[in-house]
């Protein structure tokens, strides 16, 4: 019998086996802890009076130490309950080989000056991901130091070194990635010849990646706050988004300068790697550089202040712009008709229910840009929006799906930015209007995904669009 | 500002269900029970956090998920230092009435990494689609669904693992 043969049967015994250790659990067996009780009013929350209680007693232990003696190790040190155990490297991977493509780190790790060089052996493997073996000679002493870890790959470099300890060695710094769901980094420190990995206290916070706010998958997209991290000055970095971008069909709605959430990681004596908050930064996406917030930080506007409104009626024909460049035409013998220029000569026909059509000569290419695509108005019917793109030999009116509908009146206002982006600002709050933008999601559908909240001076003109 | 949801309330129905997933996911009762509560500290801290009450359940269940990862992180120890009968679930009155045949399982569960664990038991237990888990772990429902793939076929290799580990034999 195979594996998949026997996979159905193992699920099965997993289920009555969760289902029979669930059950051990009864009611009766909870701690009578207080219930979590009403937050209303929230000064009356025990939670609240609990922190309070717990903010006073902080206060009075610091006084209490402050006067009495010079605080210990122990004062500051995990409670037992919250004890932080680390986990030791086995000696195993003497004989392993470090891959070709591995490249030593070099850095100092016993703080004598002196770089060491750390090899990093593979375990034998064919997919390449057995484990690591990282190490190398103490320069100081002479003596061997190794760790082992798993990071997912058997050909490894390091990140530039910290010293998160601030004890004058460095950290060895490792990292974690996963291509589809981002990754995360491994600080290794020595302690009496052994390459300890820290343990990292709130990892959530230590990680690389699209971090999906619960509660948001939707058909079309969900919500995502972005993480980062990375090595500066010998300082290990993390950040997270304060905004929340919708992400889905592999676009991500974001401007090209967000705001985050910093904080920078400490090593403790207990082997604790913990945050340290360090307040704002702007990430710009194309610089790829942070700088310190000033003032109130927000996210850059998204650039839709800049209008496409250069259009062509019927008996015209321009080329259209902004993707790979074709000729498209506007002609009624009965109703009028969109034609568009194929290469090689050939060209394909639609249809077009409307009177007085007028075609803007700036692709929608953030909707479409593997062959020709047009946004379609009405000069006698300004609320009328339609994308039209070329779907092999014909042409094809893409049918707007989702929570957002593709108009242009006093409640839902739609335009085409210059860089080829259908945009729809819906009114919400007092002045308020919420940008949605259109991405394809399927070969006849496409649906907008949220952006930012924004004011304007004058609605009528998107190039008035404020911060709120 | 009117609270978002009551959180007494569903403290009342799913503090039972929540302390029963993360006992799944943890060793113990004990640290099941500081999880959910945490789980419930936070969301207490947090009232705005979840402004539609049908959604509460999976902010808990979330938070339930990433409490109990933090909290094996903190404590775990050297896999190769480990005695393998450190592996099974720990408290006696834990598995003193859990059938032989469940328990085996529940041991090749534990040895299982933590996202293939978590995986598992939003599958099988709280029967979650691959969307809900998804969202719940902060993952592409692709990567859950080759990530419970693998996870059963560690499983099954884990329960002869567990039966060799219980007669002494060495393992990775």
């Amino acid at each position: 019998m195979t594996t998949h043969d026997t996979i159905p049967d193992i699920e099965e015994r997993l289920r009555a086996a969760l289902s029979a250790r669930a059950d051990l659990v009864q009611p009766e067996d909870l701690a009578p802890l207080a219930p979590v009780v009403p937050l209303r009013p929230r000064w009356q929350s025990p939670w609240v009076l609990l922190a309070t209680a717990a903010v006073v007693l902080l206060v009075l232990s610091v006084v209490v130490q402050g006067l009495g003696r010079d605080p210990r190790s122990d004062d500051v040190a995990p409670r037992p309950d919250e004890r932080v155990e680390l986990q030791l490297p086995a000696d195993v991977g003497r004989d392993w080989e470090a891959h070709e493509y591995s490249t030593p780190a070099r850095l100092d790790l016993d703080g004598d000056g002196t770089n060491e060089s750390v090899d990093f052996l593979g375990e034998p493997s064919k997919k390449l991901d057995g484990r690591v073996r990282m190490q190398t000679t103490l320069s100081g002493s002479g003596e061997d130091a190794y760790g082992v870890t798993d990071i997912g790959t058997t050909i490894v470099s390091a990140l530039e070194p910290v010293d998160a300890d601030a004890d004058g060695d460095e950290e060895l710094v490792l990292y974690f990635d996963d291509y589809a769901n981002g990754g995360y980094p491994l600080v290794f420190d020595l302690r009496d010849g052994l390459l300890v990995q820290a343990v990292v206290d709130q990892p959530d916070l230590l990680v690389r990646g699209d971090v999906p706010v619960p509660g948001t998958d939707g058909p079309y997209y969900e919500l995502v706050r972005q993480h980062e991290y990375w090595v500066a000055d010998g300082t290990l970095w993390s950040s997270r988004s304060v905004s929340a971008y919708a992400s889905g069909n592999m676009t991500i709605v974001k401007p090209r300068v967000t705001v985050l959430d910093a904080w920078t990681w400490r090593l403790t004596k207990d082997g604790l790697l913990e945050p340290v908050v360090a307040g704002c930064l702007r990430y710009d996406v194309v610089d790829d550089s942070r700088t310190p917030c000033e003032g109130d930080a927000a996210d850059d506007l998204p650039p839709v202040a800049a209008v496409a409104a250069e259009s062509f009626g019927v008996g015209a024909s321009a080329t259209v712009d902004g993707g790979l460049p074709f000729t498209a035409r506007l002609q009624a013998f009965a109703d009028p008709s969109l034609v568009v220029e194929l290469v090689g000569g050939r060209t394909v026909e639609l249809g077009l229910e409307v009177a007085d059509p007028r075609v803007l000569t700036t692709q929608p290419v953030s909707v479409y840009d593997d062959g020709p695509a047009v946004v379609v108005r009405s000069a006698s019917d300004p609320g009328y929006v339609r994308v039209v793109y070329g779907d092999g030999e014909r042409l094809r009116t893409l049918e707007p799906v989702g929570e957002v509908a593709l108009r242009d009146d006093e409640s839902h206002r739609t335009w085409l930015t210059d860089d080829g982006t259908p945009v729809t600002a819906v009114a919400g709050g007092p002045d308020s209007w919420r940008l949605w933008f259109w991405r394809m999601v399927s070969r006849s559908e496409m649906a907008a995904l949220p952006g930012a909240v924004v004011c304007f001076d004058d609605v009528d003109d998107p190039g008035t669009v404020r911060h709120c | 500002m009117e609270p978002a949801v009551d959180i007494t309330e569903l403290y009342a129905a799913h503090r039972l269900s929540l302390v029963r997933l993360a006992v799944l996911l943890v060793d113990d009762l004990a640290s099941a029970e500081d999880v959910v509560q945490d789980a419930f500290a936070t969301l207490a801290r947090r009232p705005d956090a979840v402004r539609d009450p049908s959604k509460a359940l999976a902010y808990l269940r979330v938070s339930v998920v990433n409490t109990a990862r933090s909290a094996l992180r903190r404590r775990r120890t050297a896999r190769a230092y480990a005695p393998p009968h450190d592996l099974s679930p720990p408290t006696p009155e834990d598995t003193a009435v859990l059938a032989e045949e469940h328990r085996e399982v529940i041991v090749a569960l534990h040895l299982l990494a933590p996202r293939q664990r978590e995986v598992l038991v939003l599958r099988c237990w709280s029967n979650l689609t691959e969307a809900e888990i998804a969202v719940t772990l902060g993952i592409s429902q692709g990567t859950v669904k080759s990530t419970a793939s693998r996870a059963l076929v560690a499983l099954e290799k884990a329960m002869p693992a567990t039966a060799a580990t219980s007669s002494g034999k060495e393992e990775r």
